[in-house]
């Protein structure tokens, strides 16, 4: 018979290899340095709890045909503490062996003794699992946004995303895109150039990830329900988040005033010609549209063709008029049990995603050697 | 098992997985998985049914195609859970 049970050391090889297949898509072995990171983060990670362990699904001959990775949070809501589950990489082997494998390890996860499961990375048929469980997908947290910078050479770098060759003709852009932004219109969706604003008044900073956990704890106070971080927590998970190789250079900075208070700070991943992802906005209450214009800016600066990342309740309001376009790519869905919970949530009163997600983590944009 | 059971189970069948095609044969031998009925997220709305239609509690091991495969294996499976 079947089983689900927790995730142990001894299951790393197999776990590797669905998440090779499954999620990378790839036919190439696991690496060692897959295997390694996958015990580091679900086994031995500072925070984990005996009663809130990654699940495996086991086949009855033994062999293990699925995976739910849960990272422990601590959070808190009004000046509780809770325990959260943050139920990201989620595998299950092909429909041939057990097909209700994805449902049980699911439903065995949400029945655990945290206050609140949530993922932020949820595909199509996930989250259609999740809203049978009467879980709650959010919205407003659950959507992409992108500015495109260089037109044109966004348009090529996104399909070179398919076929890497086409990068070629990348020398190809440059006068199209000049000549879109010597039109001197105001700004324009289609591309960006830095114009005179509010955020002159502010300077970015390159900061140590002893000075960007503090400011992360300043900045999250702010949220009724929010992850209880300590400065060590902070800085192991931005340990973990020091190499995107898939993404590009770190850039993590802080916005200060000109006589040093800091008013947010940021941190996305991308290459000169690149698109970059941002992991992380955050701000003081009412100054997120002068970081993102920060954030913008730098990215401009440094020659990327477009930057995206996850929204908030908080940057969607502040990112009318930056002219964002926004997408869908995965969900952000949370479980709970608790009504209060639920209407923080529904009502944007939370802070999810980034680094109250997954996104400070390997899995999201790293090469395993 | 009673037909009202079996009969109850198919209804749900045929109106979440068939959207309401009633032309559907559905034999209560017919394996829900081998014709693609039935996935790891259908499996969910049916055992969701089956807590709050049959007042029974189904746990996490019970959710096997032994069980849950074909309309009859899951009214046995009802009538097992409502005798224990």
């Amino acid at each position: 018979m079947s089983s689900v049970r927790s995730f142990e050391a001894g299951d790393v090889d197999a776990v590797a290899d669905l998440f090779q297949r499954l999620l990378r898509k790839s036919a190439q072995p696991p690496s060692d340095d897959l295997k390694t990171y996958l015990r580091t983060l679900f086994i031995d990670f500072p925070a984990a709890e005996p009663d809130l362990r990654s699940r495996v699904h086991v086949r009855a001959d033994g062999s293990v045909s699925g995976f739910l990775g849960v990272l422990p949070v601590e959070m808190e809501f009004e000046g509780r503490r809770l325990k959260a589950a943050n139920c990201g990489t989620f595998a299950c082997d092909d429909r041939d062996g057990d097909p209700f494998a994805g449902a049980r390890l699911l439903r065995d996860v949400l029945s655990g003794p945290q206050d609140l499961s949530f993922t932020e990375t949820s595909n199509d048929v996930s989250t259609d699992m999740w809203r049978t469980t009467r879980a709650t997908v959010l919205g407003p947290y659950s959507l992409e946004w992108l500015r495109v910078i260089r037109p044109s050479a966004f348009a090529l770098e996104a399909a070179a995303g398919r076929l890497s060759a086409l990068r070629l003709l990348s020398p190809m852009t440059r006068p199209i895109d000049a000549l879109f932004c010597r039109r001197g219109e105001k700004q324009s969706w289609s591309h960006y150039a830095p114009l005179a604003g509010k955020a002159d008044a502010f300077v970015i900073d390159a900061v140590s990830d002893t000075e960007f956990a503090h400011l992360c704890r300043q900045f999250v106070r702010h949220f009724p329900l929010r992850p209880a971080w300590e400065t060590p927590m902070l800085e192991t998970m931005l340990g973990h988040a020091t190499r995107k190789a898939l993404h590009g250079e770190r850039i993590q900075h802080a916005v200060k005033t000109r006589s040093g208070k800091a008013i947010g700070l940021y941190l996305y991943y991308g290459d000169p010609g690149g698109i970059g992802r941002t992991v992380q906005i955050m701000a003081e209450p009412g100054q997120e549209a002068i970081v993102i214009d920060c954030l913008i800016r730098n990215a401009h600066a440094r020659g990327l063709v477009g930057i995206r990342g996850r929204t908030q309740p908080a940057l969607l309001q502040a990112m009318i008029g930056k002219k964002c376009a926004f997408l869908h790519t995965s969900s952000t869905i949370v479980h709970s049990r608790n009504p209060a919970l639920l209407e923080a949530l529904t009502s944007g009163r939370a802070f999810l995603n980034g680094l109250a997600g997954e996104g400070w983590t390997r899995l999201i944009g790293d090469r395993f050697g | 098992m009673s037909d009202e059971t079996k009969a109850a189970i198919r209804t749900f069948i045929v109106e979440n997985f068939l959207f309401g095609d009633n032309s559907h044969p559905l034999p209560a031998d017919l394996s829900l998985i081998d014709n693609d009925l039935v996935d790891s997220t259908g499996i969910l709305e049916l055992v969701g049914f089956l807590e709050e239609r049959f007042g029974v509690q189904v746990a996490d091991a019970d959710i096997v195609p032994a069980n849950l495969d074909t309309i009859e294996r899951i009214a046995g499976f009802i009538t097992r859970k409502q005798a224990a």
